[in-house]
């Protein structure tokens, strides 16, 4: 330590105003400052092309857009790796396949030009689009289609086992092609208008993780893994050309990072943002858009159906009336989402609402614990490692603890030692996860999926469903078979996640229903 | 102790210390929790697919096979392949290393420019009130995270100046302006944090070396005491300093992971991040590997700095 006696060394009373030889450190500091006050200038000068995407002229036909996103593509192969970001960027802009869904998630032709079902619904006869090439100039025919759907029996993502009932692929013509089904299978259309009916040039197949050899009305510029995701027009588009010579998808962990790059002139569309709290503040401001969109996510609360107490449907009624949805739904989403009560969400067309079949009622579910002999209850709750999943935990431990529920809160980092622990090996009793793949609801007919949902009936409702004759009946057989499926209270299905777009006013044609398969940008437009 | 004993020594120590961090990284990550094939395939991936992708990454092979294996590698420079995209993993690794010792170089200038003058002013008026009030300021800025530094300068110069990006980055031949533009903030938020810690040591180094004898010698000569210390002291005084920014410089590397995220800078630490979401533990274990090599390098360098600076660690310890 320092005594006054040493500093005086430093601190000489009799020290006259300084002369020039003793400014010498301060110069060098205020030259130092100097320094630092040009880089600002050089850098604000800068800041104004600061977009990354580079020729910004905003003239017709060079109209770029900047679109902020969630989790980035771990690679570019969607048919080795799961993730909804892959698809999210690709299908429909580079790759796309016979058919697409439109935004009411309804079935429209795309690279099929129409198609007609035999009666039994067990053969599709497909007529294509003649005069389509790949961007590597290979021609799009129905030796392709054979190709592409050959292959999907051999993919380790996005569920082969969708295709499963098709037999077989036949050439026609090549302009024709017929598929051949085991059995009928309504969801069929559903499926290839996904990931899984992506086409792809035989002859680029090699290196799906960092190329992507499409139809679309995009080529894929470059990828810079976890960073952003840029994709050019396709000149040599066979349809209607894209307005944007540019599109560049920007990838951030953080909530609050795309919205302060949106602020900052970044970016241009916020899309699937997570700060909802910043909804109200963008919706006053009068540069900006918002839509809120619904998802295909459900937000559910599992119980291990297979094991004590969540064997017993009593206790598994108890929960469902023991929690406020409400209260979630307003907690996890700022009130954005959508109450739900069963296992669809609202873009299917076997949607009902639901959410008022197991009102919050306390009382009931102290009485349902009491008549199962479980009136003081001790259960593990997993929750995984993700945002939404901790604030509903929070919730959802305190409604418990009123009707006498303990609920022992387990962090578990996502994806990693969620899917290993919970979702692979079912160790837990009670987990939160928002199920963002499209029609979710198939696997309560599968005892081996995580909830353990065992129900010979309801397996039997869903199977005859999807084989029905018709459009009706297959919708009116998934009801039955939800509402056998909320009878038996098999989990709590919370909310329908938001999707909430904020866009620049200029921002056109980018729709905030998400159907779960792409961000469709071929009808964007960000004139400036 | 001559020199090249000393340098054969602390080279001796600098491998053993890295092989030793090798095996702990590798058996750390091997014991973690977590399946790399299941999370590779999500939620809708059968048993049978999980086990295929297992034995296709070679994960069915014994702990200290897959250890040699991987040991070896790094010692030709390959890091092995990334089990997500099935690319080599040194490649990557080496771009974003470029970007972040850009973000710790710059951080650091900006840690050098603040500490001196602060540090030396601090000390300079220790018992005036604004040598005791920069000395506060500077105890201050070290309490502040590093992230929270960042969104506040986001804030400012960002989202209600409209000055600088919020995020990204911008590689020097795309341009010096978005260059620049790109690394201010993030550089900023690193350097003027670790420049408040550096400026303590600063500060405490230049009233330690003030109470030495040559000082007093120099100040009996008549010598004004601003310029003993700028003639005589700083030399001295920039000894610790040198040992704790060598240590800093360390834990600049760490402290840019954070910053990298809040920035959205594609560095290491951003690397490092997103390998571990996607469990990528061979690309994890090797960003950790050559995030250790790098810190124990700097703590060479220092070491071999001292006997540059200061003469007397020449020949004597």
């Amino acid at each position: 330590m320092t005594t006054a006696s040493q500093m005086t060394d430093l601190e000489d009373p009799r020290e006259p105003t300084p002369r020039p030889r003793t400014r010498r450190p301060r110069l060098v500091a205020v030259a130092a400052l100097l320094a630092v006050l040009s880089l600002l200038a050089a850098c604000s000068a800068g800041a104004g092309n600061s977009g990354g995407t580079g020729n910004n002229t905003g003239g017709s036909g060079q109209q770029t857009l900047t679109v902020g996103l969630g989790a980035a593509p771990a690679n570019l192969d969607f048919t080795q790796t799961a993730g909804a970001a892959i698809p999210q960027a690709l299908m429909y802009n580079v790759y796309e396949g016979l058919v697409k869904l439109d935004e009411h998630a309804d079935v429209k032709p795309l690279l099929a030009t129409s198609w007609k079902i035999s009666d039994g619904g067990t053969k599709y006869d497909f007529t294509l689009r003649s005069g389509v090439k790949f961007s590597n100039g290979d021609p799009f025919n129905a030796d392709v289609v054979k190709f592409s759907l050959d292959r999907v029996p051999d993919w380790k993502a996005n569920t082969p086992t969708y295709l499963s009932a098709i037999r077989s692929v036949s050439v026609v013509s090549p302009t024709e092609v017929m598929i051949n089904l085991k059995q009928p299978d309504n969801n069929l259309l559903f499926w290839l208008a996904g990931p899984l009916g992506a086409m792809f040039s035989p002859n680029a197949v090699d290196d799906l993780a960092t190329t992507a050899i499409g139809t679309g009305p995009y080529l894929l510029d470059r990828y810079n893994r976890g960073e952003s995701l840029i994709l050019k027009r396709n000149d040599n588009y066979w349809g209607t050309e894209a307005q944007l010579a540019t599109a560049t998808l920007r990838y951030y962990n953080d909530a609050n990072a795309p919205v302060n790059a949106l602020r900052s002139g970044d970016l241009d569309v916020v899309y699937q943002t997570q700060a909802a709290d910043q909804v109200k503040q963008f919706q006053a401001d009068d540069q900006y858009n918002v839509q809120i969109g619904a998802t295909t996510g459900i937000t559910v609360m599992s119980m291990n159906n297979a094991r004590p107490p969540f064997n017993d449907r009593r206790v598994r009624l108890a929960i469902i009336y023991g929690v406020d949805r409400d209260a979630i739904n307003t907690t996890a989403t700022n009130g954005y989402g959508k109450v739900l009560g069963g296992p669809v969400a609202p873009t299917d067309p076997w949607y009902v609402d639901l959410s008022k079949k197991y009102p919050y009622d306390p009382q009931k579910a102290k009485q349902l614990l009491a008549e199962a002999g479980k009136s003081k209850l001790t259960v593990d709750f997993t929750v995984p490692s993700l945002p939404y999943a901790q604030t509903i935990a929070q919730v959802v431990k305190s409604d418990l603890a009123k009707i006498g529920v303990t609920a022992n809160l387990q962090t578990q980092e996502f994806p990693a030692v969620w899917l290993d622990k919970t979702f692979t090996q079912h160790d837990y009793d009670l987990t939160v996860i928002n199920h963002v793949e499209a029609r979710n609801v198939f696997n309560y007919a599968d005892p081996s999926y995580y909830w353990s949902y065992r129900n010979k009936a309801v397996q039997k409702q869903l199977t005859d469903a999807v084989a029905a004759p018709s459009q009706q009946a297959f919708v009116a057989g998934m009801k039955t078979a939800v509402n056998g499926i909320v009878d038996d209270a098999a989990a709590d299905w919370l909310y329908n996640a938001p999707n909430i777009v904020i866009a620049k006013k200029s921002v056109a044609g980018v729709n905030a229903d998400d159907t779960g398969v792409s961000l469709d940008l071929t009808k964007a437009s960000n004139p400036k | 102790m001559t020199m090249a004993f000393r340098l054969l020594r602390r080279a001796g120590i600098f491998l053993l210390t890295a092989w030793v961090a090798s095996i702990v990284v590798f058996a750390l990550l091997a014991i973690l929790p977590g399946n790399v094939a299941q999370t590779m395939l999500g939620v809708q991936a059968t048993p049978q697919a999980v086990a295929a992708l297992e034995q296709q990454l070679g994960l069915d092979r014994p702990v200290p096979i897959r250890y040699l294996d991987w040991l070896s590698g790094m010692l030709h420079g390959d890091l092995g392949t990334s089990y997500v995209t099935g690319q080599p993993i040194a490649p990557e690794v080496f771009d974003h290393l470029q970007v972040s010792l850009i973000l710790v170089i710059a951080a650091m200038i900006v840690a050098i420019c603040v500490a001196l003058p602060v540090g030396v002013y601090a000390a300079y008026r220790q018992r005036r009130w604004d040598g005791t009030l920069v000395s506060a300021l500077s105890q201050l800025a070290v309490a502040v995270p590093g992230f929270l530094a960042g969104l506040l300068l986001v804030i400012l110069f960002s989202v209600t100046l409209g000055w600088l990006p919020a995020s990204g980055w911008s590689a020097p031949i795309e341009g010096i302006g978005p260059f620049l533009s790109h690394l201010l903030l993030p550089a900023l938020s690193l350097g003027l944090i670790q420049g408040a810690i550096l400026s303590r040591y600063v500060r405490s180094a230049v009233l330690e070396i003030t109470r030495e004898d040559f000082m007093r010698t120099a100040r009996s000569k008549g010598m004004r005491p601003l310029r003993a210390l700028v003639r005589h002291g700083l030399r001295n005084a920039m000894i610790p300093v040198l040992t704790v920014t060598g240590i800093e410089l360390a834990a600049l590397f760490v402290g840019a992971i954070v910053i990298e995220t809040v920035f959205v800078v594609p560095g290491i630490g951003s690397l490092l991040i997103r390998s571990v979401q996607n469990r990528d533990l061979i690309e994890v274990q090797g960003i950790v590997m050559v995030i250790v090599v790098i810190v124990l390098v700097i703590n060479l360098v220092v070491d071999l700095l001292y006997a540059v600076i200061d003469p007397r660690l020449r020949s004597s310890r």
